[in-house]
């Protein structure tokens, strides 16, 4: 099971590496946004460290929706994921697999989301990073576990990639909603113990739509 | 090594694409002529376990594809209309990747595959660079692989070159001497005819003509497909399905 996980996420990421063109969209979507933010930002009303948790947040989960959403456009280019289909492996394995490939292309987005909100909103560097990270990389897990699942499904549907948003953002609303506070929080330079009850939620939505996806992923792709 | 479908059925909607469906083949080739919408693919489907039948079952060897659908898929090689590679990466990757979901794989193995087709020339080459009928001949050793038991071949002369064709010719009829068992949906009644140990005609979702290709000129499969009441072992529908 493992092993299949495995192999499934290694094969989409180097799938990426040759065409890095979805990476690189999430990419300049961040950068762009945040910059935007950054200019029309009334630095003179409003702390740029009280708004920036909530919109590294709304730009990650634009980002994640857009890109692994957009998992199965390698899959379905020539039919290959018919033959994945055919292939034995567990449904479950198939999820993980590419959620874990879609999750590393989160994970690269909202670090550079970070710092691109740092550098524009002239925010100071975190002391301690590696709070950041406790909070932004469940989040990257939940979103980029959702955005998969759903977009199998959406990809199904007749109203194609339009469906995704209106089925996953209520679903992803408490993972931004958890993050956006505690990295809120945390640019407040307020102590972990304050945040790591928010972590906890973000890990336990992170593990709840692995799960969930891993039960439910037969039922997307099978007849 | 026997593959045999007993009684399938299978519906979309209120549109039968078969009914009551039931063959058998014993180490080596079936060809499976049909009409558009005869059920063909469904067939296919079926065999390959993609879809359940809604009544009857698919047995190889005596063992359901219903008991074990995973351990089927570990059995079988498919090839279809779309070559199902990976564009963005080598014809080996992608050989490597496939063989390697169904246990240990190397590159080795990939080109002995590659071989066996003839194209090992193709091996670093990008998906997305090759021709249909490159693309369809990787799709090909890709199905070979793994040596596998059961080989679903659909339509799989398309966009082939004489000397493409003649290579998987070679490679089906050593399989049917090996004791594999190969299905070929085919559109092509002469060349299939001519591969099969055993044909049958779908039309309209049931069994118009079942014979051991010997006994199958191409022209009664033509007139079976047709729906010739006259044609010989034909207009039997499910009663002319036997065992060989």
């Amino acid at each position: 099971m493992l092993r299949r996980t495995w192999q499934v996420a290694a094969k989409d990421l180097r799938v990426e590496l040759h065409a890095p063109g979805r990476i690189l969209a999430m990419l300049a979507f961040v950068a762009l946004a945040a910059f935007l933010f950054a200019m029309a930002l009334d630095r003179a009303r409003v702390e740029p460290r009280a708004v920036a948790g909530p919109f590294l947040w709304l730009v990650m989960l634009f980002a994640a929706t857009a890109g692994a959403g957009r998992a199965f456009d390698a899959e379905d280019e020539d039919g290959a994921f018919r033959h994945l289909l055919l292939a034995p492996v567990p449904r479950s394995a198939l999820f993980l697999g590419k959620a874990g490939a879609n999750a590393v292309l989160v994970v690269a987005v909202a670090a550079a989301a970070f710092v691109a909100f740092v550098l524009f909103l002239g925010l100071r560097m975190p002391a301690w990073p590696a709070a950041h990270a406790g909070v932004l990389l469940p989040g990257a897990i939940g979103l980029a576990a959702a955005s998969t699942f759903f977009g199998r499904m959406a990809g199904h549907s007749s109203l194609g990639d339009a469906l995704l948003p209106v089925l996953v953002f209520p679903l992803l609303a408490p993972i931004a909603f958890f993050g956006a506070t505690a990295t809120g929080r945390l640019l407040a330079d307020r102590p972990w113990p304050e945040v790591a009850g928010l972590a906890r939620l973000l890990w336990a939505c992170a593990l709840g739509a692995l799960a969930a996806g891993g039960l439910l992923f037969r039922h997307v792709v099978d007849d | 090594m026997t593959l045999e479908g007993r009684g399938l059925a299978c519906a979309y909607g209120p549109t039968r694409a078969l009914d009551g469906v039931s063959f058998a083949v014993a180490d080596g080739v079936l060809s499976i002529f049909g009409p558009n919408g005869a059920g063909k693919s469904t067939l296919l489907r079926l065999l390959a376990g993609e879809r359940r039948p809604d009544a009857g079952d698919v047995f190889l060897d005596d063992v359901a594809l219903s008991a074990d659908r995973f351990g089927w898929r570990a059995r079988m090689g498919v090839a279809g209309h779309r070559s199902g590679l990976y564009s963005k990466l080598t014809v080996a990757q992608n050989l490597l990747f496939f063989a390697s979901l169904h246990g240990r794989a190397t590159p080795r193995d990939a080109r002995t595959a590659l071989a066996a087709v003839e194209a090992e020339a193709l091996a670093d080459r990008r998906a997305e660079a090759l021709s249909r009928g490159q693309r369809q001949l990787v799709a090909l050793a890709r199905a070979l692989m793994r040596d596998p038991e059961l080989l679903l071949l659909d339509e799989p002369f398309t966009g082939l070159d004489a000397t493409a064709s003649s290579v998987l010719e070679a490679a089906l009829r050593e399989r049917s001497r090996q004791g594999r068992v190969v299905v070929l949906v085919t559109h092509d009644v002469v060349r299939g005819t001519a591969l099969a140990d055993r044909v049958i005609v779908l039309r309209r979702g049931r069994v118009a003509l079942d014979r051991p290709a010997n006994q199958a000129r191409p022209d009664r499969i033509v007139a079976a497909m047709g729906g010739h009441e006259d044609a010989p072992g034909g207009a039997g529908g499910a009663k002319a399905a036997g065992r060989p």
